[in-house]
């Protein structure tokens, strides 16, 4: 005698029964599991003595079964009562009765005194748009456990199981859906969720009058971020978030600080732009895999969600220009009033993140 | 034997009245028997001793469950043992056959509760002849109301090794509810028939429904009611695995949450010999 791992399972099994509400059974060896597969197909599987059920099928045609049947024919027993014992078991979906393939298997017992075990799959297509799925198994007598999904009923044979819903993945979105989804989230990262970047970009703004200013500096960022963006994705780069984190706060700081110094465009400053659009870039490439990427789809998810932190930087600069570009930035106050006070008060912000970030 | 005048009463339900009809009713009540894996053993072996639920002979594996178990026990002349296995096990448990002779394996459970519509309880009542809680419930007017049960099992079964003895025979173990055969059923000859006592709280049990089947034709029934003196006698046909049954319910005790208590008491036997 020694353990199998059916007992393992039957005692577990008995202790998940003993650990819910009392209901004291009489609990047989018969178990069936359901699985809702992703590609929209059902599978339950039966477990349970062959034996038993091949007695019960020849009772029930009126015949018996000769006493030490062995596994083979067992099996060919059970092939052969196939619509008999579809009689007795009842698959539905949101009520609908469907009628599933099924197969037999047979193991032989592994010593003389254990039982011959039959499995039993039932397996179907979902029917479209289901939601939830019900059991009748009739062919115990003892009560047995249908697990699906994680969760255990107990039922008496013949008794109907509440019904169990369909936790099916979603079909796989199409590459238009993904497009989409990813454009959303890179924009979202931007506006309303990345202060951070959105004020870096407002300083990026800030700096110059010309349009030449934003659009250079603007582009310097975008090539940059784009390039670790993907590099980090790949995992051709990888830098801790310790110090990306900070290094991000602390580069909005110095675009900031900059803007209360320098009034024009500098080339060194389109350079620094460009390295703090690397260090964004990998920012953003952490954020990305946060949110996880679809493999199938990956690189329609990295471009869109590419673009879409583009278009989150558009709008702000957008938004930046519509309040005090447009008009304000023709007058001769714009400097003193606008560009001064609002990158100091970016730079103090960057300042303080830059510390925090650096304390965790 | 003037309880014969009374309990003469068999039934027989002949006619192919299969099995698929009793699996196609709902199934209320089920029988639970002890089925060894020989009921002819030799001296000295090992002898897998098997739990089935069902109807009509067909069983269902009951694996051993030691919440489930109150006795699990083989007495012999030399007196009691329980019987070893492995939980979740199935055969539950296993006896060593000592030296030749009958032994008597009994299997007591702990009580069980169960929740029964109206509908099937008072069709299982008519089934297994306990008129008398129906019309208990009848004169309540509670057949209309689901029915809560404790119910518990008193199984017994005889295993002969070697040649039949009549002076070995069956013996009280002293479950609550029990079927004692008052003859060695190993020893009955074609023709005679085999009395068999049943009692509650070891005090005979009169106007019970005692119910005997085959293996080899279990639908055909044969039925008596105890007499006064808890007994029946009961004509088998030699040859193949015999089970009889008794079923006997009372009011639950004031506090459990069920109305109802029942005892199962079953007996099994080959009389492959004859």
């Amino acid at each position: 005698m020694r353990h199998t791992w059916r007992q393992l399972l039957w005692f577990s099994l008995v202790l998940l029964l003993l650990s819910g509400t009392v209901r004291a059974h009489e609990i047989g060896t018969t178990r069936v599991s359901v699985a809702f597969q992703d590609a929209g197909m059902y599978q339950v599987e039966i477990v349970t003595d062959a034996t038993a059920l091949a007695e019960k099928l020849e009772a029930s045609s009126g015949s018996s079964l000769p006493p030490g049947t062995g596994a083979d024919r067992l099996l060919e027993l059970l092939k052969g009562f196939d619509e008999k014992f579809r009689h007795r078991v009842e698959l539905a979906f949101d009520g609908s009765e469907v009628r599933p393939e099924i197969s037999y298997s047979v193991e032989p017992a592994i010593d003389a005194v254990s039982a011959i075990a039959a499995t039993i799959h039932l397996t179907g297509r979902i029917p479209r748009d289901a939601r939830q799925f019900t059991w009748i198994y009739a062919w115990t007598f003892a009560t047995y456990a249908i697990t699906a999904g994680g969760a255990t009923q107990w039922l008496d044979g013949g008794e109907r199981s509440i019904p169990i819903p369909i936790r099916t993945l979603a079909p796989p979105p199409t590459r238009l859906a993904t497009a989409a989804r990813y454009l959303q989230l890179g924009f979202t990262h931007i506006v309303p969720y990345g202060l951070d970047h959105m004020l870096f970009v407002l300083g990026i703004y800030l700096l110059g009058r010309r349009a030449r200013s934003v659009l250079l500096q603007v582009s310097a960022f975008t090539i940059a971020h784009s390039i670790t963006l993907g590099l980090s994705m790949y995992g051709i780069v990888s830098v801790s978030p310790r110090i990306v984190e900070p290094m991000i706060a602390l580069s909005i700081g110095y675009v900031a600080i900059e803007n209360i110094f320098l009034s024009e465009l500098k080339s060194w400053r389109i350079a620094l732009v460009f390295a703090f659009g690397l260090l964004h870039g990998m920012g953003f490439a952490g954020a990305l895999k946060e949110l996880g990427l679809p493999r199938s789809e990956f690189v329609t998810a990295l471009l869109t969600f590419n673009v879409g932190v583009e278009a989150g930087q558009l709008a702000v600069i957008g938004t930046a220009f519509l309040f005090v570009g447009w008009y304000c930035a023709r007058q001769d106050w714009y400097r003193d009033r606008i560009v001064v006070p609002a990158s100091a008060l970016i730079a103090v912000t960057a300042v303080y993140w830059t510390i925090q970030r650096l304390s965790f | 034997m003037p309880y014969l005048l009374k309990s003469l009463m068999f039934r027989r339900f002949g006619a192919p009245a299969v099995a698929a009809i009793a699996l196609s009713a709902p199934l209320l009540a089920h029988d639970m028997w002890i089925e060894p894996m020989t009921f002819a053993p030799q001296p000295g072996e090992i002898v897998g001793v098997k739990l089935r639920v069902g109807q009509d002979l067909l069983g269902d594996p009951l694996p051993r469950d030691p919440a489930l178990i109150n006795q699990f026990v083989v007495e012999d002349s030399e007196g009691r043992k329980p019987l070893v296995g492995r939980d979740g096990g199935d055969p539950a448990g296993f006896l060593r056959v000592p030296a030749p002779g009958l032994l008597v394996i009994g299997y007591r459970s702990n009580p069980s509760k169960v929740e029964l519509a109206a509908e099937k309880f008072n069709q299982y009542l008519k089934e297994e002849g306990l008129d008398a809680v129906a019309s208990v419930r009848s004169s309540r007017h509670e057949t209309e109301a689901k029915a809560h049960e404790i119910f518990s099992r008193c199984a017994k079964s005889l295993v002969l090794s070697g040649p039949a003895n009549a002076a070995q025979g069956d013996r009280r173990l002293g479950f609550t509810l029990e079927l004692v055969a008052e003859r060695n059923p190993y020893t009955l000859r074609p023709g005679q028939d085999l009395p068999v006592r049943l009692t509650y709280e070891n005090h005979p049990l009169a106007g019970a429904l005692v119910v005997a089947m085959n293996r080899l034709n279990p639908a055909e029934k044969v039925t008596a009611r105890t007499d006064h003196d808890g007994r029946v006698r009961l004509r088998l046909k030699p040859g193949g695995m015999w089970l009889i049954k008794a079923v006997h319910m009372i009011q639950a005790p004031a506090g459990s949450d069920a109305e109802w208590t029942s005892f199962w008491a079953s007996l099994t036997f080959a009389s492959e010999g004859n």
